[in-house]
């Protein structure tokens, strides 16, 4: 693990979805920073487009106008500098454990010995030995989260991009997921994008939590976390920072929900 | 207990189809023509033909060998052209446009329209195979560009994030999982094919075939023979599909794509 974390910078990322007739800003001129090796967590009402601006930052969709910078280097399409992990784990289904880890490694042209040397190395990181010859249906949410993230590492980016990568999974393993996850950003030093819509996830994980308003999506503001790791989540310095987080975002809440009541008043009269 | 009662039902199943099939032979033979033979003289003549050549100086199992023949040298033309083409088409909205009319206007016309069409342009040994390649080619075409279409986007934007290109997101993302789709056109495939084997063989054919065997045992009156050559059929279509049914499950299986 020698690729050390890069900065990422949003210049007024923006994008449009046309549909129809009509367009949809789905992000408007966003724009912030990601220090190299920090935890930045991206938190925001659901549908505010939050993936959109992390698949802009992968290189998966193009934004309508702005950019994307990693390293001063601007991001015009997919590259193994910038891993992601996905909400629905996204595993190669005929591919084992091993081989899916080994994914990238073998695009790489990583000669075989050092790539069964690898993998088994971040079987271990992520806590999967004895599953390693297992397919991704026989494995629990978490532990094909584990793969995912293992994955993603394994092909040594600099960038690790993870789009609510335990919104599928059940509240205790969630838990334990966001500690393990903690220690290995801890020995990998990568930095993180981390888009949640959960609070008590982004005051847990993150270095600074960047909340966005509803669609289009905006920065509202950017809160520092400035609490020791481990958290606990019962202290004050903990609640305190919760609260403010909240307080931002109910707004938000609030401005979807009038949104959302007023596009079922408009369905109802039309 | 539960496979014995199954065992029990097929059984009973069988043993009440030859009753029936009995009966059947017993009312028409009281008149003449007889054209119901008894079962237990078909299976008489089945048996007997693997061991006694018929007027004709030919065992059964030559027979088979000749159709299994056609089959096979069918089904690997109709693959190596319908699994190539089939990933063209699913992948490049160009190739699809481009062929999908012409795909579109040969693929409901019936297999055996070709029959006659065949013969007359490849001859009687070798237009028999077109017209196996033909029944075979469109199930496994349409499931590889079905199999194409569905390869979930997740999958090819995470390889993407890895690192792959698009010769190796066609080599290590869409072609995989397209395979279980295949199989399944091949299972669909090989059952048409047997249908074409056997009209190519009753219109004309050199060197044999149970398709042969039947229209020659029917037109010089050995009806014995004529039936034992469509059971023969039967069990030969059933394990062929059979064997195509249970290998797609496998390799579904090792491919770890099993039912959840």
């Amino acid at each position: 693990m020698d690729g050390h974390g890069a900065g990422i910078e949003l210049r007024d990322l923006t994008k449009i979805f046309r549909k129809d007739w009509r367009e949809v800003v789905a992000v408007e001129s966003l724009t912030f920073r990601v220090e190299p090796e920090e935890f930045v967590c991206m938190l925001g009402p659901s549908g505010c487009g939050k993936t959109t601006v992390l698949r802009m930052v992968a290189g998966l969709e193009r934004p309508t106008r702005g950019s994307v910078f990693i390293d001063q280097k601007e991001v015009n399409s997919p590259s193994p500098e910038v891993g992601m992990v996905f909400q629905e784990f996204a595993l190669f289904p005929w591919r084992t454990v091993r081989k899916n880890i080994a994914f990238g490694l073998e695009i790489k042209k990583v000669p075989p010995e050092k790539i069964s040397l690898l993998t088994s190395e971040y079987v271990q990181l992520v806590g999967l030995e004895g599953f390693e010859d297992a397919h991704p249906k026989e494995l629990s949410g978490g532990m094909k989260q584990r793969v995912g993230i293992a994955r993603a590492l394994a092909n040594d980016p600099r960038v690790l991009l993870m789009d609510e990568p335990f919104g599928s999974i059940d509240a205790q393993t969630r838990n334990l997921m966001q500690r393990e996850l903690l220690r290995i950003w801890e020995s990998a030093r990568k930095t993180v994008l981390f888009v949640t819509h959960s609070v008590d996830e982004a005051v847990f994980l993150a270095d600074r939590i960047v909340v966005l308003t509803a669609r289009p999506a905006k920065v509202r503001e950017v809160i520092d976390v400035p609490i020791p790791r481990p958290r606990d989540r019962t202290s004050p310095e903990f609640i305190g920072i919760r609260v403010k987080v909240l307080e931002e975002l109910q707004e938000e809440f609030e401005k979807t929900g009038v949104l959302e009541r007023q596009a079922v008043a408009k369905a109802g009269s039309g | 207990m539960k496979l014995l009662r199954r065992l029990f039902f097929s059984a009973s199943s069988i043993a009440i189809f030859l009753i029936i099939w009995h009966i059947l032979a017993w009312l028409d033979n009281q008149s003449r023509p007889v054209v119901i033979v008894y079962p237990l003289d078909v299976f008489e003549n089945l048996f007997n033909s693997f061991l006694e050549p018929d007027f004709r100086g030919f065992l059964i199992q030559e027979e088979i060998y000749s159709s299994l023949k056609r089959l096979f040298f069918g089904f690997v033309l109709a693959l190596a052209i319908a699994l190539p083409l089939g990933l063209l088409m699913g992948y490049s909205s160009i190739a699809m446009s481009s062929t999908k009319p012409i795909v579109e206007i040969l693929r409901p016309i019936p297999p055996l329209a070709w029959v006659p069409v065949f013969l007359a342009l490849f001859g009687n040994s070798f237009g028999p195979v077109m017209i196996v390649f033909i029944g075979i080619f469109f199930p496994v075409l349409l499931g590889v560009i079905f199999g194409v279409r569905n390869v979930p986007p997740e999958l090819v934007d995470a390889s993407k994030t890895l690192g792959a290109r698009p010769m190796k997101i066609f080599s290590k993302v869409i072609f995989p999982s397209t395979v279980p789709y295949l199989m399944n056109g091949i299972y669909i495939g090989l059952g048409v094919g047997w249908m074409c084997i056997v009209a190519a063989e009753m219109l004309g054919v050199i060197g044999g075939g149970l398709g042969y065997r039947l229209i020659e045992s029917a037109t010089t009156g050995r009806y014995d023979s004529m039936y034992a050559c469509i059971i023969m059929l039967g069990i030969l279509g059933f394990l062929t599909t059979e064997l195509a049914r249970i290998s797609s499950i496998k390799v579904r299986e090792w491919m770890g794509m099993g039912q959840e």
